[in-house]
């Protein structure tokens, strides 16, 4: 008896969290008419917002130049490129320092911390933006050169304060959970991340984003000492009633590719997940006003540990229904988290479709096999990061530098700044 | 694509309505809205639903007469609420469950507040609620098909006055709560908001009518087919499979019971699913419906007996909407409805077996596409090729023909529904089994002790009287049929007590060695009617002395 109950409530609870978490992942295809709105509005061709662009780069001499070439192809008129090098790393400076004299839009600054990370590598740039508004790209981004035109007219239009533009894995050919991976990122920049900005709570990304340049220094820029900076920065401009816009347009994305390894990816996803629960742990979301909005925020920093935990329950119950001897009502219960992932199953192949539409890619029926196929292994990956997160936060490691014993790894710090 | 952003946050403003792209929508004859804010249409519907309660609730418990079919789902209501599991006796998979569970939920407080009232006649009243339910849907449903209010309101009274219908819905038929869910799912598939979890409901709703009555099966097609015209281009592939998938996980859940209970596949000593299956799938045909003679024309003449309107000219109005698909914007609107008709019009063509409560399925159908049909021609009549320079003289004439139609249509219609309506709220059908009832209830001595065979209309009754369920008022074929009960009557008939020989009993006994045993060794000690349609309580001669 005391079985069977314990049983029913850990499966209603699954039951719950599964569904809510499936309702706001599909929030962007409710109707049509929220489809449409959560796209870009097409530019007036006024132009009077001025932008500094931050483009912190380590290590990425390689690809630095294309992109630095790529963002100064754009069609808006008033902007202005900072590039943020280290200064014990050469390299990457001659590349930058070449550009600025190719180019007056381009400037250099350098960061001198011993300890480097990415936020206080913005922070250090901050004092030098002259633009109006701040936006952040990554050293291998590859931007769309209308995108400048349709923020700024997003940030005329709304009177917003940020603009979250849309950010996508494209390489969902390269390996199984580069797949996933990619479907990750069309879920949560497509659909999840607008429920967000209408909620009035949201985690921002790394990259692609914009924030008032006055906004942004009332709020002393980013946390250095937060591993999800990009979140933190997020949650506290939302606590405190700042207005952010999300907008996302298959061809106005920035582009960017999985971690090159599974390993790296683990370590990308630890990070995130030691992030979000260190954003938990400031506390700044309970300036939240509603209940609802708080609730929200407790549920979406959670998530990677509801997510662990979930994956390891939900097979387990279905175990339970089958081989123990539970009354059939019971037993009818255990499924129902089973069926919602399901469901979600069936809406991630669909998505995996609407994916190959949006983006003019040709999905083969192989990769919804391997979606189908990848999904419980994927899920012992998050499950796995979400564990080493909380191992490594109880035992104090809350360094940036997670990869900084592994010199090779350095070119993927910044790769890694993105939400999840 | 132009659109404008979200809102956002800080602000306590809803997601702005944005425009959805026109591109793959379906054109519209009115803008979808809320029918909940539109008074002309609550008022419509409240009075034309109060007109359709009284004449379908006026005497429902005294006609038609008590079917068998009737006390076997409202028993086994009973069992569930008693928690005797899903039936008295063994479930053995004939239908789906759900159906008398929901029964058992919709009569519960009515059960706990006097046990007594769970009879097939009392309980008749409860099929009021889905009367009222499925008959305000169909307004529902015409409505987000686009059909005009007088249209809607026609296809509610159509649905809900035609004395096949009364006849019908006044039943506890599992059919009843089967067309409600389908006209629900209908109804979200429609949703004028086109929102992904209403598509999501629809299927939900879908498979509920499916596991009320596995014969929905056969309609979805039609469901699907309403949704995919409803959804929009950019979003159907999530409201479609959403759908489907939603459809296929709760419908799963039954082959699930039966996995659970270990009763998935045939095996000795246990019923199954499949068995249950294997015996609906091959019940022996009752022969071609329009070949005189055979058992479906039977049937087919039985419904046209009460009203020929509703199915004839619904059928009518099913091929006035397919051959006019090509010109009239209602046809296309209603070919959910059309499409649920022709299919439901082509599996009883087929030469299977054809129960008589098959056309109830059919009902909301046929009264929306005549309804549809009703309103094309209307147009046709009023609007077709008139210009605004059209002449006065033409217009009159114009005006004129429609008068007469509807004076034409009224003279038909009007005298042949008052009467089958009459005969609906004036006859007492039922005084025998009533008196039969009481019979058993005062003048058997020791009620606990006594065994007798009733048909499953009578059997609460006799429950209630104070018999054993089960082994002491025992369903009559089960004494045949049901090895749990047959090894309680080692001697056969003469293990009985009585029998209760009413019309269904004497048709069946030819094939039921027991039954027939019972009614061949026993002399009638009371008789209630006269005909065909009396009722004899048969006391069995060995029964008493030698026990």
């Amino acid at each position: 008896m005391l079985t069977s109950v314990f049983i029913a409530v850990v499966s209603l609870a699954l039951f719950w969290m599964a569904a809510f978490t499936l309702w706001w992942q599909m929030h962007a295809w409710r109707t049509p008419e929220v489809l449409a709105s959560t796209r870009f509005s097409r530019p007036d061709g006024d132009e009077h917002v001025s932008f500094s662009l931050l483009l912190p780069a380590r290590h990425e001499q390689a690809v630095l130049d294309h992109t630095i070439q790529r963002l100064l192809e754009s069609t808006h008129t008033d902007f202005e490129i900072i590039v943020i090098v280290g200064h014990d790393d050469p390299e990457t400076t001659e590349v930058a320092r070449k550009a600025a004299d190719r180019d007056p839009r381009v400037r250099v600054v350098v960061d001198t911390h011993e300890k480097k990370n990415k936020p206080k590598a913005m922070n250090t740039a901050l004092p030098h933006c002259r633009g109006d508004v701040v936006g952040v790209f990554d050293a291998e981004d590859q931007v769309h050169p209308e995108l400048l035109a349709h923020v700024d007219h997003a940030f005329r239009a709304t009177g917003a304060d940020v603009v979250q533009g849309g950010v996508q894995l494209i390489n969902y050919h390269s390996s199984w959970y580069s797949l996933r991976n990619c479907l990750e990122y069309f879920f949560w920049f497509r659909s999840r991340l607008h429920l967000h900005a209408q909620k009035g709570f949201i985690p921002l990304g790394g990259n692609t984003v914009f924030v008032r340049t006055k906004v942004l220094r009332e709020a002393d820029g980013w946390d250095p000492n937060c591993l999800a900076e990009d979140c933190d920065l997020g949650v506290r401009l939302s606590s405190v009633g700042k207005k952010v816009v999300v907008a996302y347009d298959s061809d106005m994305v920035t582009r960017e590719e999985t971690p090159g390894s599974l390993m790296s990816l683990l370590k990308q996803r630890t990070r995130w997940n030691q992030g979000f629960l260190q954003v938990y742990r400031k506390r700044d979301w309970k300036q939240l006003p509603t209940f609802g909005q708080r609730l929200l925020a407790r549920y979406t920093l959670m998530t990677p540990y509801l997510q662990a935990v979930s994956g390891v329950i939900i097979p387990l119950n279905v175990a339970i229904a089958l081989f123990l001897d539970v009354p059939v009502g019971v037993a009818f219960i255990t499924f129902l988290p089973a069926v919602t992932a399901l469901v979600t199953f069936v809406f991630e192949v669909v998505g995996l479709h609407d994916f190959g539409r949006q983006y003019g890619l040709r999905v083969r029926f192989v990769h919804y096999l391997k979606l189908i196929v990848g999904g419980p292994f994927y899920q012992v990956l998050l499950a796995g990061a979400a564990v080493r997160a909380v191992w490594r936060e109880q035992r104090g490691r809350n360094d940036w530098e997670l990869t900084s014993h592994v010199g090779a790894h350095l070119a993927h710090v910044n790769r890694e700044d993105v939400p999840a | 694509m132009t659109s404008t952003l979200p809102a956002a946050t800080g602000v306590k403003v809803p997601a702005q309505r944005t425009a959805a792209p026109k591109t793959g929508s379906i054109p519209r004859t009115t803008p979808p809205r809320r029918l909940r804010g539109s008074r002309s249409d609550l008022v419509l519907c409240v009075v034309l639903l109060a007109v359709i309660l009284v004449v379908q609730g006026w005497n429902i418990a005294d006609y038609p007469t008590l079917s068998d079919d009737e006390g076997t789902y409202l028993a086994q209501a009973w069992a569930v609420q008693e928690g005797r599991g899903l039936a008295h006796y063994t479930y053995w998979y004939d239908h789906p469950p759900l159906g008398w569970i929901q029964l058992a939920a919709l009569t519960w407080i009515p059960a706990q507040l006097a046990p007594e009232s769970m009879t097939v006649g009392s309980m008749r009243a409860a099929m009021l609620v889905i009367s009222a339910i499925s008959a305000v849907l169909v307004y529902v449903l015409a409505r987000r098909l686009s059909l005009p209010r007088w249209a809607a309101g026609l296809g509610m009274l159509l649905f809900g006055l035609s004395p096949l219908s009364v006849v019908l819905q006044r039943e506890i038929f599992l059919d009843n709560l089967a067309v409600m869910w389908t006209l629900l799912a209908f109804c979200l598939a429609a949703s004028p908001s086109r929102h992904l979890w209403h598509h999501f409901g629809a299927g939900v709703a879908a498979a509920m009518a499916v596991l009320t009555k596995e014969t929905m099966l056969i309609v979805l097609p039609a469901v699907l087919v309403t949704m995919w015209r409803h959804s929009h281009r950019d979003t159907r592939k999530f409201a479609v499979t959403g759908a489907v998938t939603a459809c296929v996980l709760i419908g799963i859940s039954y082959p699930l019971l039966a996995l659970l209970k270990g009763e998935l596949f045939p095996g000795a000593g246990h019923v199954s699913l499949w068995d249950g299956i294997e015996y609906q799938m091959t019940r022996p045909g009752s022969g071609f419906i329009l070949e005189a003679g055979t058992g479906s024309y039977g049937v087919l003449q039985s419904w046209l007996y009460y009203d020929r309107v509703l199915p004839i000219g619904g059928l009518a109005g099913a091929l006035l909407l397919l051959v006019t698909w090509r010109w009239s914007v209602t046809a296309r609107a209603l070919a959910g409805p059309a499409l649920a008709v022709a299919i439901l019009a082509a599996m009883a063509l087929r030469p299977g077996y054809l129960p008589a409560m098959y056309v109830i399925q059919a009902l909301p159908f046929l009264a929306l596409v005549l309804a549809g049909g009703t309103a094309s021609v209307a147009h046709a009549v009023l609007r077709r090729w008139r210009r605004t320079d059209e002449k006065r003289a033409l217009t009159w004439t114009r005006y004129a023909v429609a008068v007469a139609l509807v004076g034409a249509s009224a003279a038909y219609v009007v005298p042949r529904w008052y009467d089958g309506n009459r005969t609906a709220v004036t006859a007492d059908a039922n005084a025998p089994y009533r008196a039969a009832a009481d019979w058993l209830g005062t003048e058997v001595e020791n009620p606990g002790k006594t065994r007798v065979l009733v048909d499953d209309a009578l059997w609460l009754d006799l429950v209630h009287e104070g018999y054993r369920p089960g082994l002491g008022v025992i369903w009559f074929y089960k004494a045949d049929l049901d090895p749990a009960v047959t090894k309680t009557m080692p001697r056969g008939w003469r293990d009985l007590d009585y029998v209760v020989a009413s019309p269904t009993v004497r048709r069946d006994a030819v094939d039921l060695p027991n039954v027939r045993a019972a009614m061949e060794n026993s002399t009638p000690v009371a008789t209630f009617g006269t005909g065909e349609d009396r009722i004899e309580i048969r006391r069995i001669q060995a029964a008493g002395g030698d026990r």
